[in-house]
């Protein structure tokens, strides 16, 4: 990318026009490792903005100024604001003796109950007692799947002694029922056996299904989760910006009108991170949408293959 | 309309070209840099995209148009054969023989929408009195078997798979001989998401396919897929002998231009669309009259070939 731009060299004043042609490879550049456009867009521009009237050395070229201010800007991007740690909150919770709810929402398919599994895997490991609700009671299966996942996730972790309680269970209540009532007994229900979180599964919906998205803003206000975290696949092209704005309104605007301070998505679970290559622009188009973190990145699928963000590694492969 | 949002934006961009008072090149750039933009949006590949945008550059000569021709035509024909050829392969798409048993597999990403998409079409053909079956050959992820079974079963089509075997080969080939045996026509086999990262399921993929010689190997995509989706499309190709894509999930809100880049890549036509979670959320799919229909201009369309 930056090896065109040879020709134009240090000692002047940088203009937004001097590093427009710079500005527009990088922005093709940045599309072709599938940031959505509008992101690509938006962020190319902030960089111009800020590097407009600033004088370069006379050793440093235009193309590594540029190059090291959207380094800077991307870093900035997928830095958390917040921090989320969900195993000492998980710990704080059982301290105040409550299960720590979190809820597991996205489109369709993209590895909700797959990542909430490997979730799970990892909270056992950890020395935790998880209920799984299954409160997907619409897809074909649904229910098998995390039954499957609960009884393999069990035999890596037997219970204490013979007899013993249960790690990790399945609290399901079969197909077409009322998933936010199910969560609440579930939540009721971890509270009396004293699990330590509840992992609530939901169904894939499309951000635009209006009835769908309405469902799942009421399973989250009347259980009001520890955690809301959003799974998007590492896959999804321009939709990504889209599908995360919407579920944030959604939890926003079907929200109690008396709420003065609605919910919305806490964080970001980022899935099939293997199958992408170095084309990783969708981290930065979901975390560029809503400023929330990638809390966990899904390699595999397998239970070993949950990671969290390398930030670094995400920016040197944007940039190659 | 499906792809509908993307067709608009286009049509808008071509009609720039007839508002203008004259047509030099800096109309033209305005109208490429248009159209451009929305096949990126809607996810088309980088690649194609810059590929359509040179091919047009290259069309037209100011130089050499003689000032009786006109230009609005020969660019607008110019830019209209490009999306063409994004869109169309060239090459009929499969079709079904009655009276024969037709095996189909199905082949895509995780997560893509392949076992929906399964009975959907074994739906879709029983519908029209074909005699179909499904056949589960997906053993590695959780609860495949009953995903399928419970779609079978509320469509009333009979199914094949186990709870114990492990090996997807050996069930494809048992489903298949065992529904050949009682003279299924179509007879329609779903297999475990895969990505061409991991060899080792793509080997499977192989495997499943060399055993049941499919007549069909049906690519279903996802239609919110980025620009990962042209090489993975471009592996699973060059792995089996992928003849159809199915692209789903189109009823979001999503423009489905990834799908442009999959037919590109696996040299095989669009021929049907999901759009929706339900059993008779599949569409049709013919190329020809969509193209036409997405540019919304009969007229355009003579001038094809031109
Ligand atoms: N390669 C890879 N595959 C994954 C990953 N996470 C999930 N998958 C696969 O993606 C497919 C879909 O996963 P699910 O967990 O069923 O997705 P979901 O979001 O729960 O799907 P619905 O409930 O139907 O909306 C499965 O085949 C998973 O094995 C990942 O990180 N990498
Ligand atoms: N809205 C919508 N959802 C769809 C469509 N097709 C499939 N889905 C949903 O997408 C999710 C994944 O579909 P599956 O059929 O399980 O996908 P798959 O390719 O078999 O997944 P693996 O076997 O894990 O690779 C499910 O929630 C389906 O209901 C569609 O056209 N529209
Ligand atoms: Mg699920
Ligand atoms: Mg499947």
């Amino acid at each position: 990318v930056f090896s065109l731009f040879k020709s134009i060299t240090a000692g002047r004043v940088i203009t937004a026009e001097s590093i427009g042609p710079v500005m527009e490879k990088m922005k093709e550049h940045l599309i072709t490792k599938n940031v959505a456009i509008e992101i690509a867009d938006k962020l190319c521009s902030s960089v111009t903005g800020k590097l407009d009237g600033k004088t370069i050395g006379t050793f440093s070229g235009i193309q590594s100024v540029v190059k090291s201010s959207v380094e800077e800007a991307l870093v900035q991007i997928l830095s958390p604001k917040v921090r989320i740690d969900v195993l000492q909150d998980a710990l704080k919770a059982k301290e105040a003796g409550r299960p720590f709810v979190v809820t597991f929402c996205g489109v369709n398919g993209v590895g909700k109950s797959t990542n909430l599994a490997k979730i799970c895997f990892w909270l056992l490991e950890n020395g935790l007692r998880v209920l799984i609700a299954a409160c997907d009671t619409f897809r074909s299966g649904a229910v098998e799947q995390l039954k499957t996942h609960t009884c393999r996730l069990s035999s890596l972790h037997p219970p204490e002694r013979e007899g013993g309680p249960p790690r990790v269970l399945l609290f399901e209540r079969g197909y077409g029922k009322d998933a936010a009532s199910i969560c609440m007994e579930a939540v009721n229900f971890a509270r009396q056996q004293r699990y330590d979180v509840v992992l609530v599964d939901t169904a894939g919906r499309m951000q635009d299904n209006e009835p769908l998205m309405v469902s799942l803003a009421k399973l989250i206000r009347v259980n009001s989760p520890d955690l809301v975290l959003f799974v998007g696949e590492a896959l999804v092209g321009n939709e990504a910006v889209d599908q995360l704005v919407k579920f944030n309104r959604a939890l926003i605007d079907f929200a109690d009108s008396s709420d003065q301070n609605p919910r919305s998505i806490d964080g970001i679970v980022l899935t099939k991170f293997d199958t992408i290559d170095d084309k990783v622009g969708a981290a930065i188009s979901m975390t560029y949408t809503t400023g929330q973190p990638i809390v966990f990145v899904g390699t595999g699928q397998t239970y070993q293959d949950l990671r969290t963000l390398n930030v670094q590694a995400v920016v040197a492969a944007l940039l190659k | 309309m499906v792809l509908a949002d993307l067709g608009r934006k286009i049509t808008t961009a071509l009609r720039s070209l007839s508002n203008a008072t004259v047509i030099n090149e800096e109309v033209v750039q305005a109208m490429l840099k248009e159209i451009c933009t929305a096949l990126l949006e809607a996810d088309v590949n980088v690649k194609l995209v810059g590929r359509l945008r040179q091919n047009v550059r290259d069309a037209i000569d100011f130089e050499e148009m003689a000032a009786g021709l006109n230009k609005r035509k020969i660019i607008q024909s110019s830019v209209f054969n490009e999306l063409c050829r994004l869109i169309d392969p060239g090459v009929p798409a499969w079709t079904a023989t009655k009276g024969k048993q037709n095996v189909i597999m199905f082949v895509g990403l995780q997560g893509s929408g392949k076992t929906t998409t399964c009975t959907k079409l074994a739906y879709h053909y029983q519908h029209k009195g074909w005699k179909t079956c499904l056949i589960c050959a997906d053993t590695f992820r959780a609860g495949a078997f009953d995903q399928l079974k419970q779609n079978a079963t509320k469509a009333r089509i009979p199914f094949y798979g186990s709870y114990t075997e492990m090996d997807p080969v050996v069930i494809a080939m048992e489903g298949v001989e065992k529904f050949k045996a009682d003279n299924f026509e179509i007879i329609i086999v779903d297999t475990s998401g895969r990505h061409k990262q991991e060899e080792s399921l793509f080997e499977e993929m192989l495997q499943v396919s060399q055993a049941i010689n499919p007549d069909n190997i049906i690519y279903v995509m996802d239609a919110t897929i980025g620009q990962a989706c042209e090489s993975q499309a471009r592996a699973f190709k060059a792995k089996v002998d992928v003849a159809s894509v199915i692209v789903t999930k189109l009823d979001g809100h999503a423009k489905g231009g990834g799908a442009l880049s999959a037919v590109a890549a696996t040299e095989s036509p669009i021929t049907f669309i999901g759009t929706g979670e339900h059993i008779d959320d599949l569409e049709p799919f013919k190329t020809k009259p969509f193209i036409s229909k997405l540019l919304g201009m009969g007229d355009i369309q003579g001038l094809v070939d031109k």
